[in-house]
């Protein structure tokens, strides 16, 4: 099943590279998208297109809406919208309150 | 509805009716009140004309979930600021179910001389001489009053620390499983207590004479309500169950804005070994328990209870504030040794905030590395040990800057900061700088709208008016007896109706949304009075000197909200 939902299907070797990129994903809180061979330490590398959003990511890794996932790269919340850029650090979150 | 009076100095107790000035008021709305209205604000706050009131909220000893919080108010010894800290476990509930608005505890014992505070089942009080529990720890001390009054006793009471009215000295209370590990932690309440010379307050769980409810029926259906829109929001449904408050070291580290190595970094590096997530696996690996219930009333369940390897028990209710102070500020990446901190603060009756932040500011003055667990351990024990050291670590970090002659000391009016950096959450800083009671991590949060991307963290713009409405909220929560962290089941629609719903049909009211700001301003004002009166002014709402100079890495900003927009909060 992770090979299905982390790698597009294969395209022209020739073009691959300028239609990809790379993003490095850890999530943390409840959140538990199905991927056995995660390894919390190291995180999952998810290859999305070029220009892809967090919206995409989230679609990608199957996270319902329902738990409520944001997302923190480089020490900023980015919105469902955001586009994401190749190398990034990406955190999965939950909501949280004071305490 | 009804007062308790004590007189220390008299060794009397007396049960008098609310009178008509305090009606409607209860948990920090009814402390900060009386205070502004009966303590003189220039007395010494560890002497007899300090008064020391415990009150459980509005709403607590009825079936409403989530009302366990007990509210102490008096003067405090470490900031010279009226106070009001809370903590969970069973008194709220225990005196709720008596009827009992509040306990005043006022005047002062002979030195030396030590009592306790029991009320029976029936809702009769006594004290009774206490001596041969002088110096004693808190679990043991837990332990033998719960043998001698039975286990379904609630206990409030100090350790050595609040013996010794160092001004970091905690309250603390005991949990559902009688172990006294939740604490009224900030402001050096258990130096007032020591002060007074009352070392417990013991109440029985079990009385059956709480106030009537105005209208049960409405009031059940409210709080069938209440209960669905907690269980349904994802942080007290599903986070908080299985993380605890432990939860937020990930997202405050994701946004660097965690204060470590006593405030000088915003991302602890290794971070990772000390999250709410490894925590939980640590403790299902050993056998301890990742979900508890901590407190009376409660369907949250964010305790827990942290064992060793071999699956001993070390401590219970590790929390976010203490895995910050113990591990983010002083460079501790290890849970076993931020345990063992965890349970000699609560043993010795100590504030772990302000103990971490005192540990932090001694290795960044060269007394220990960042990061030394035992020296970490062995300062703490010096508290107990009454060193001249450990005097000083029990005074909190500015008195260990002070001694130690180190000018980064992250407090406010004398109180540490929380684990929030101001350059990182530039709106929490305003809360600390404000709030009349120091640097404070419950008085006006806002890490649930950063983290939501309703607002940037690092902008000054809007950090004030956004401070503003927390505290407020905070400050009407508080009167209520309600944990804090159902704040964001009670921002939906159904949470927030549902509660309104409840006060209504308990009061017999029919208030609307905006009387809660009503309460929480009333509170604040008072709260502001008398402080002025006792000589703060706008000049005391400031951070510390380094917030403003050293840029926090990794967003490298400094603390950006101006003096002028600071002072404008209180404007309502």
């Amino acid at each position: 099943m992770d090979l299905d939902v982390i790698e597009q299907p294969a395209r022209s070797g020739f073009f691959k590279n300028l239609l990809m990129m790379k993003v490095r994903v850890k999530w943390f809180g409840t959140l538990n998208p199905e991927f056995p061979s995660y390894d919390s330490e190291k995180g999952l590398e998810v290859e999305l297109s070029d220009g892809a959003r967090v919206k995409d990511l989230l679609a990608r890794l199957r996270i319902p809406e329902v738990k409520g996932a944001l997302v923190a790269v480089d020490g900023k919340v980015l919105h469902l919208e955001d586009p994401l850029k190749d190398g990034s650090s990406v955190h999965l979150l939950q909501p949280v309150y004071g305490g | 509805m009804k007062f308790l009076r004590v007189n220390m100095s008299e060794k009397s107790v007396q049960f008098q009716n609310v009178p008509k000035g305090y009606a409607g008021l209860g948990g920090r709305g009814l402390t900060s009140v009386m205070i502004n209205a009966e303590v003189p604000p220039k007395c010494d706050p560890l002497g007899p004309e300090n008064k020391l009131i415990f009150a459980p909220g509005l709403l607590s000893g009825t079936s409403l979930v989530n009302t366990g919080r007990v509210s102490v108010g008096a003067k405090s010894p470490l900031t010279g600021t009226i106070k009001e800290s809370n903590a969970g476990g069973t008194v709220a509930t225990a005196l709720g179910r008596l009827g009992i608005t509040a306990i005043i505890a006022d005047g002062q014992a002979p030195k030396g001389d030590l009592s306790i505070l029991r009320i029976d089942e029936k809702g009769e009080a006594s004290l009774l001489p206490a001596q041969a529990y002088k110096g004693m720890r808190t679990y043991a001390l837990a332990e033998k009053l719960l043998e001698l009054y039975g286990q379904k006793s609630a206990i409030l009471c100090i350790g050595p620390a609040g013996e010794l009215q160092v001004t970091a000295a905690s309250i603390q209370a005991t949990d559902t499983d009688g172990r006294p590990c939740r604490a009224v932690g900030r402001g050096g309440l258990g130096a007032v207590m020591g002060s007074k010379g009352l070392k417990a307050v013991i109440v029985d769980q079990r009385g059956k004479s709480a106030d009537a409810i105005a209208d049960p029926m409405a009031f059940n259906e409210a709080a069938k309500a209440f209960a669905k829109a907690i269980k349904a929001h994802p942080f007290t449904g599903q986070m908080l169950p299985a993380l605890g408050t432990a939860g937020l070291v990930a997202p405050v580290n994701s946004l660097g804005a965690f204060p470590c190595y006593n405030a000088t970094k915003g991302v602890l590096e290794g971070w990772e070994k000390i999250s709410g997530e490894t925590m939980a696996k640590i403790i299902a690996e050993r056998g301890g328990k990742t979900t508890h219930m901590g407190c009376a009333q409660c369907v949250v369940h964010c305790s827990n209870e942290y064992v060793d390897k071999h699956g001993k028990y070390m401590t219970a209710s590790l929390e976010y504030e203490t895995i910050w102070s113990m591990g983010g500020m002083t460079g501790i990446v290890d849970l076993d040794t931020i345990a063992r901190l965890d349970f000699l603060c609560d043993d010795i009756g100590l504030d772990t905030m302000s103990t971490g932040v005192a540990v932090a500011v001694a290795m960044d003055a060269g007394k220990a590395k960042f990061g030394d667990s035992e020296a970490a351990i062995r300062m703490v024990e010096e508290v107990a040990k009454g060193t001249e050291f450990g005097k000083v670590l029990g005074n909190g970090p500015a008195a260990v800057g002070k001694h130690l002659k180190h000018q980064r000391v992250p407090v406010v009016k004398g109180q540490s900061i929380a684990a929030y950096d101001p350059r990182g959450m530039q709106g929490n800083g305003v809360t600390y700088a404000t709030c009349p009671m120091g640097a404070d991590h419950t008085a006006g949060n806002m890490i649930g709208l950063y983290l939501s991307g309703a607002m940037d963290a690092l902008k000054p713009d809007g950090q004030v008016a956004a401070s503003r409405n927390s505290q407020i909220g905070a400050a009407s929560l508080d009167t209520l007896g309600l944990c804090l962290l159902v704040g964001g089941a009670l921002r939906t629609p159904e949470g927030g109706q549902a509660l309104l719903k409840a006060l209504n049909a308990k009061l017999g009211t029919n208030l609307g949304p905006e009387a809660m700001s009503v309460f929480g301003i009333k509170v604040l004002q008072a709260e502001r009075e008398f402080n002025r009166k006792a000589g703060f002014t706008n000049k005391d709402d400031r951070l510390p000197e380094f917030f403003y100079k050293e840029p926090l890495p990794p967003h490298n900003k400094v603390f950006l909200v101006s003096d002028g927009d600071l002072d404008s909060l209180f404007n309502f």
